[in-house]
């Protein structure tokens, strides 16, 4: 029957039934078609993928950004988020003002073991301290030592993607 | 009596007594026995059990034990903001995280009256298609393994492959995108998807031909599945079957054409059903779908209209009070969200209807009098998710 020309018309694997054992000719032909073309597997580990700027492998902080809000580790879903911090007196910025307080960072770490990459963090910090990073590769022996704290955190920071440019049809304006 | 002595007597009586005991005897002696598959079996998608009870190779009796992967996200999502939900709904069908997120937020956006631009609309619509076919593609590769077949899956995951690194070029996750927001999404598409999309989408063509020829059109696959595990129309609704495994029953129910949602109606596409009930027909109807997900996804970027990606909502979401019921067709089957607010950033209460849960309760009926050869055609055929049936 159509099994050949049929395929414009006629889907095989319809109720119609194939001839007997022509389907097993076709999955080996097509089996062996398979055996003489290109391979698809990256080596890793000594082949690398290059991420797509977007991926979110790991999250970096910039530090100096950070004003203690907590937003982020509020709003984190898991609360993977540990910060500390404390109050320190300024001098006043205009002459015979009262002290400023600012507040300083002590602690700022994330507990990779716990994140489920959702990106909440990244979105609600208001002064662009956390960016993604797509770098991956910080797998552990010890669940312990996924807990990455300032000084990792802001090594993946130096590691960011621009973020790539957008589709057409795109309104930019809106995006931080 | 005579010739036994009475300690051979009492010696008997001990070793009738321990074999009472142990049960050994009494087993090997009966023909039916209690078989065990899983919670720890390739072939159920996850930790699902089976207690068969088989008379030779006959199956008897089935009773599906589930609850092994709760997650209680039910009750997580009354202590959870909006925003934070849409990341944990992506885990309840982790083969199809985006497709979840849809019926959640259209919920939300339904109760808060908002309406996501049209752009939002038709990106929502690629990536939840691209969802199904990677779903799809994932069901045809692994049911040829269950079948006995191991070539389809490189085929099949090979091309998934570029469909799953689409999605992450958009959202930044392969399988838990968390994309969508409360009126809009996270960004607008970065530049080159629209042609990088049409060349996956040439590739899906090819491999659905590929694993036609592979497994529907394979002589044992079809003598496998054809006539096995049939599931009759009234049976099926009133299990509650529903998606592909439905349609393959001859229902013509596909809530994307009846209940129409995202940019659905303004697209073209053919609802697939069968009327044979089969394994083989569900195999198919899956096979049929990928191809109409592709026709979907080629229509919308084709139309795509320009617009902001975010429609105007306040910045801490809070939902007025209310109820809605929002289904959305996922991959598996019908998905919905019975959402109930009483005002605030949490909801108060979140009813998850998920498809596996439901296929998976015919299966005490369907496997009733089939053989233990057919079981794991039938088991695989239903496809289910795990995660997506204890939730």
């Amino acid at each position: 029957m159509a099994a050949k020309s049929g395929k414009k018309t006629l889907r095989r694997g319809s109720p119609e039934q194939p001839k007997p054992a022509v389907g097993l000719v076709r999955g080996l032909w097509r089996t062996l078609y398979t055996l003489f073309q290109k391979t698809q597997v990256v080596q890793y580990p000594h082949v690398k993928e290059e991420p797509h700027p977007r991926a979110r492998g790991v999250i970096g902080l910039q530090a100096e950004n950070c004003t203690v809000c907590m937003l982020c580790a509020r709003e984190c879903p898991d609360w993977c988020i540990y910060i500390e911090g404390h109050k320190e007196k300024r001098p006043p910025r205009r002459e015979g003002g009262k002290p400023r307080s600012v507040n300083m960072l002590d602690r700022f770490d994330i507990d990779y073991a716990l994140c489920m990459y959702c990106g909440i963090c990244v979105e609600v910090c208001p002064f662009d301290a956390l960016h993604w990073s797509p770098e991956y590769e910080y797998s552990e022996l010890r669940i312990t030592d996924l807990l990455h704290n300032m000084e990792r955190l802001g090594y993946w920071d130096d590691h960011r993607h621009t973020p790539p440019p957008l589709e057409a049809g795109a309104e930019t304006k809106g995006k931080k | 009596m005579a010739g036994i002595t009475s300690a051979e007597v009492s010696a008997q009586a001990r070793v009738a007594a321990h074999m009472a005991d142990v049960g050994v005897a009494v087993e090997l002696e009966t023909p039916e026995m209690t078989l065990n598959i899983g919670p720890q079996h390739p072939s159920t998608h996850g930790v699902f059990r089976l207690v068969a009870r088989v008379e030779g190779e006959k199956i008897e009796d089935v009773e599906p034990v589930i609850g092994y992967m709760h997650r209680g996200y039910e009750k997580l999502c009354e202590v959870r903001t909006y925003p934070q939900i849409t990341t944990l709904v992506n885990r309840i069908d982790w083969l199809s995280g985006y497709a979840n997120e849809i019926p959640f937020i259209l919920a939300a956006e339904r109760l808060m009256g908002i309406e996501a631009p049209p752009r939002v609309q038709y990106i929502r619509t690629i990536l939840t298609e691209m969802a199904r076919i990677a779903t799809f593609l994932a069901f045809l590769g692994v049911y040829g393994i269950e079948i006995g077949a191991i070539t389809p899956i490189f085929h099949a995951f090979r091309d998934r492959e570029r469909v799953l690194d689409l999605i992450e070029s958009v959202t930044g996750g392969r399988f838990h995108p968390n994309f969508n927001r409360v009126g809009g999404l996270l960004d607008d598409l970065p530049a080159g998807f629209l042609a990088e999309t049409a060349v996956a989408m040439d590739a899906v063509k090819r491999v659905c031909d590929d694993l036609e020829d592979l497994i529907l059109g394979n002589d044992i696959f079809r003598e496998r599945t054809v006539g096995v595990g049939v599931i009759p129309l009234e049976r099926g609704l009133a299990c509650g079957v529903s998606g592909a495994n439905i349609r393959a029953s001859g229902c013509t129910v596909d809530i994307r054409r009846d209940e129409p949602y995202l940019a659905y109606p303004e697209l073209d596409f053919d609802v697939v059903t069968d009327t044979r009930g089969d394994c083989f027909a569900r195999a198919w109807c899956r096979l049929q779908e990928t191809r109409e997900a592709v026709r979907i996804i080629e229509g919308a970027c084709k139309a795509l209209p320009a617009g902001p990606f975010m429609a105007k909502v306040p910045k801490v979401i809070q939902v007025p009070p209310g109820e809605v019921y929002q289904r959305a067709e996922g991959p598996l089957g019908e998905m919905g969200f019975y959402l109930v607010s009483r005002g605030g950033r949490i909801p108060y209460r979140v009813k998850i209807r998920t498809p596996s849960f439901s296929n998976v309760s015919i299966l005490p009926w369907l496997l009733e009098g089939t053989y233990m050869a057919d079981l794991i055609a039938i088991v695989g055929s239903l496809y289910f998710i795990l995660g997506d049936v204890d939730r």
